[in-house]
């Protein structure tokens, strides 16, 4: 109980302290009290209505498993409302972080199990879903497990791809092939535009976006050269600097800048605009997810983009990013029962099937059947997945925050550091983060 | 006030009167410093359940990280120059503005009205204007003036000052509007005889505005000062503390250290921020008030 109110205070210095957050929290934390003090606690046998509240990023507001009607349907059957609480993207994980911190939690979160485990201890605050009554039906465990364990839940098994997104009727207007090699990327560059077309889109005011390039880079090096490297790492044997072809994936995203194949204020370029440059013939490619090729589809379902493998190193592979969008349950969850109750509901036969239909995904469930796919999965699917020419992202291998590699990223083509120096210092602060966390080793 | 005067008030209203006050500041302020000040010297982490005492690791981690002390350089610019900024162009506003003009309420309304916007939707707006192809240059190149067009929020070395820049520009009507009351509070008699005597227009400026209007000047220092060092939405909407870590500022040093899961050391450089406000705003304050002038 004291530890409770110390936890209690603890939140209002937070709270004051971090003024940003004082507004998402004070009206966060309102809704769950109006929430809980209303409908009272969580007797859902007794027939009365239960409230739970579900926490989700405002960014994430199309997820499939908040469209109202499937919640309308739920409660119709199950006399359970859902409330959403939708968290402003900037501050999602803050948020969250004080929630957990501070007790008031939300009975289910939609969350991206990678970042999970390094933002928000998932060993210490959410339930294990092992024995839930869906598990024994998951295809693919691994996108919903960690340590061994499942933490989290999904239909859908699909992880997205990152690569090369470009549009496939400029290459095929202009005869190119898809490049292997990084000589052949700047050949293609270089014909595009002299076709006045600006090859490459980099948005790099959204540092994040800097990373995807050597995101994929690295990984399919350290794939098929250097397979300990990830775990040397991760235990203070190695360093980023240690592996000189790091620095020159560095080098060649920069120069694909310095040639003058991108838009010219790289810096000043945010990501929102990617859809828009693609829906307006201005740009042909960028380094991206394929997520995007899904945003630029639903405004313009004729537009046909491709991804292809980022060509740092010859006959690249496709970088996969870890699932996101998982659902999971806080250990705290004010209505357990209810929340896995609805987990079931999303899991059984006739409701996932329903969603993975209208989402196009790929099925997680052995009894939900996967749709026929969009052009650019199924060719995703033929010429990377079936043929096993894929490779996590570094993302996948990263157990910190990996905000201050973006900004370092970002820096570099300010012009504030070379790649040299970026590794170096993204090497200290690593080991510090890691050190903060408690990584053996560090 | 006489001393009579307190003796009655004194025997009216009881001092338990205020202590509804005293508590509400207590529970949301006093309470909450306390803690966060304890908290400033632990280890107070996202993913650890105890939480350990680590002296003052937190600290000498400020002062040994370069992005930190660069936080804390660009804070003290940032405050420097919006300090100067804002109250250079606010008592020039406000003395043009005292003058007999026509259109002197339409102006003051306008030089007022950037006040009035939140400076999220400021930054938002002049984010575009900036970009290196954005309106701003355009205008320099449009006028000839090419080497004035810059990586406004781009140049790691111009971006602080930018951001400050768009700071003055919001708050300097603000500033005006506390020099204009100022100004109108000083009697036309004083002008007047300085007049007679012979008094350049500079002269009374200088002499007969300025030291009355030292309570205006003294509010307006603090506000600007304490808010220039608290900085942080002009930084996080425009460059996020970017490119790079170049911007940075406390402000967004806390909202990052919070984002790692550092508790511990984000409340440390809260705690570093108050007592830096706190050193710098009081003995001004008092040296301030030793100079006013009653009239």
């Amino acid at each position: 109980m004291i530890s409770k109110n110390t936890k209690k205070i603890s939140a209002l210095v937070m709270a004051s302290l971090l003024s940003v957050s004082l507004a998402a929290c004070g009206s966060g934390n309102s809704g769950s009290n109006k929430a809980a003090d209303g409908e009272g606690g969580g007797s859902g046998a007794s027939g009365k209505k239960v409230t739970i509240e579900l926490a989700i990023s405002k960014s994430s507001q199309d997820s499939a498993f908040i469209q109202q009607d499937l919640l309308d349907e739920f409660e119709a059957k199950t006399n359970i409302h859902v409330n959403l609480q939708l968290i402003p993207a900037e501050q999602t994980t803050t948020v969250l972080q004080t929630k957990l911190a501070v007790e008031e939690t939300p009975d289910i979160i939609q969350y991206n199990l990678a970042s999970a485990t390094t933002d928000l201890n998932l060993e210490r605050n959410f339930e294990i879903l092992d024995n839930e009554p869906w598990a024994s039906r998951i295809v693919n465990k691994d996108v919903l497990s960690a340590s061994g364990h499942i933490y989290s839940f999904h239909v859908s098994q699909d992880t997205g791809m990152q690569g090369v997104v470009y549009n496939k009727q400029m290459f095929e207007d202009l005869g190119l092939s898809i490049p292997t090699n990084f000589e052949e990327f700047l050949a293609v560059c270089e014909k595009i535009k002299a076709a006045g077309i600006t090859p490459v889109f980099m948005p790099y005011k959204d540092n994040w976006a800097a990373n995807i390039w050597p995101a994929a880079a690295f990984a399919d090096f350290v794939a098929k050269n250097d397979p300990t490297f990830f775990d040397d790492l991760n235990s203070n044997k190695r360093k980023w600097s240690d592996i000189p072809e790091f620095k020159t994936f560095l080098e060649q995203q920069y120069e694909v800048y310095k040639k003058g194949y991108t838009n010219v204020d790289v810096l000043s370029d945010s990501y929102d605009m990617a859809v828009g440059k693609f829906l307006n013939k201005e740009v042909a490619m960028m380094f991206m997810g394929d997520w995007l090729i899904e945003g630029v589809a639903q405004q313009d379902p004729s537009m046909r983009l491709g991804v292809f493998p980022i060509p740092a190193l010859d006959n690249p592979s496709l970088g996969a990013s870890p699932l996101g969008g998982q659902l999971f349950i806080p250990k705290k969850a004010p209505h357990l029962a209810e929340a896995k109750e609805f987990l079931n509901f999303m899991a059984s036969k006739e409701v996932a099937q329903k969603i993975v239909d209208s989402k196009g995904y790929v099925s997680n469930l052995s009894d939900v059947t996967t749709p026929e796919l969009p052009e650019y999965k199924q060719d995703i699917v033929d010429n990377y997945i079936t043929p096993k020419k894929t490779v996590f992202t570094t993302d996948a291998y990263m157990l910190v925050d990996r905000t201050e590699l973006y900004r370092l990223l970002q820096d570099q083509f300010a012009g504030g550091v070379t790649p040299e120096e970026l590794l170096k210092a993204w090497d200290e602060k690593f080991a510090q983060l890691m050190k903060d966390k408690g990584v053996e080793g560090f | 006030m006489g001393c009579e005067n307190m003796k009655t008030m004194k025997n009216l209203y009881s001092y338990y009167l205020t202590l509804p006050a005293i508590l509400i500041y207590s529970i949301f302020f006093v309470v909450p410093a306390v803690i966060g000040f304890y908290y400033s010297f632990t280890d107070w982490r996202l993913d650890r359940l105890e939480i350990h005492f680590v002296g003052w690791e937190n600290f000498t981690r400020i002062f040994s990280d370069k992005t930190l002390s660069l936080a804390l350089k660009n804070t003290l610019i940032f405050a420097v120059a919006t300090v100067v900024g804002k109250n250079l162009v606010g008592i020039l506003l406000a003395v043009a503005l005292n003058m007999r003009l026509k259109t002197k309420n339409l102006l003051r309304a306008i030089f007022y009205s950037p006040s009035i916007l939140s400076i999220l939707v400021i930054s938002i707006l002049f984010t575009p204007m900036l970009r290196t192809e954005g309106t701003i240059n355009q205008m320099f190149e449009a006028i000839g003036l090419h080497s004035l067009s810059q990586a406004w929020l781009t140049n790691p070395s111009l971006v602080i000052w930018t951001i400050a820049g768009v700071s003055i520009w919001q708050s300097a009507g603000f500033q005006m509007a506390i020099y204009l009351a100022g100004l109108q509070s000083i009697s036309p008699e004083y002008y007047e005889a300085a007049k007679i005597d012979g008094a350049s227009s500079w002269k009374s400026f200088f002499k007969i505005t300025l030291p009355l209007l030292l309570p205006s000047i003294n509010i307006n220092l603090m506000l600007t000062l304490i808010g220039g060092l608290k900085v942080f939405s002009e930084v996080y909407v425009m460059t996020g503390g970017g490119p790079g870590n170049a911007s940075q500022v406390v402000g967004t040093i806390v909202m990052r250290a919070f984002g790692e899961g550092s508790w511990g050391l984000g409340t440390a450089v809260n705690t570093l921020l108050f007592v830096v406000v706190t050193i710098i705003a009081i003995p001004l304050l008092i040296f301030m008030r030793r100079k006013e002038v009653a009239e």
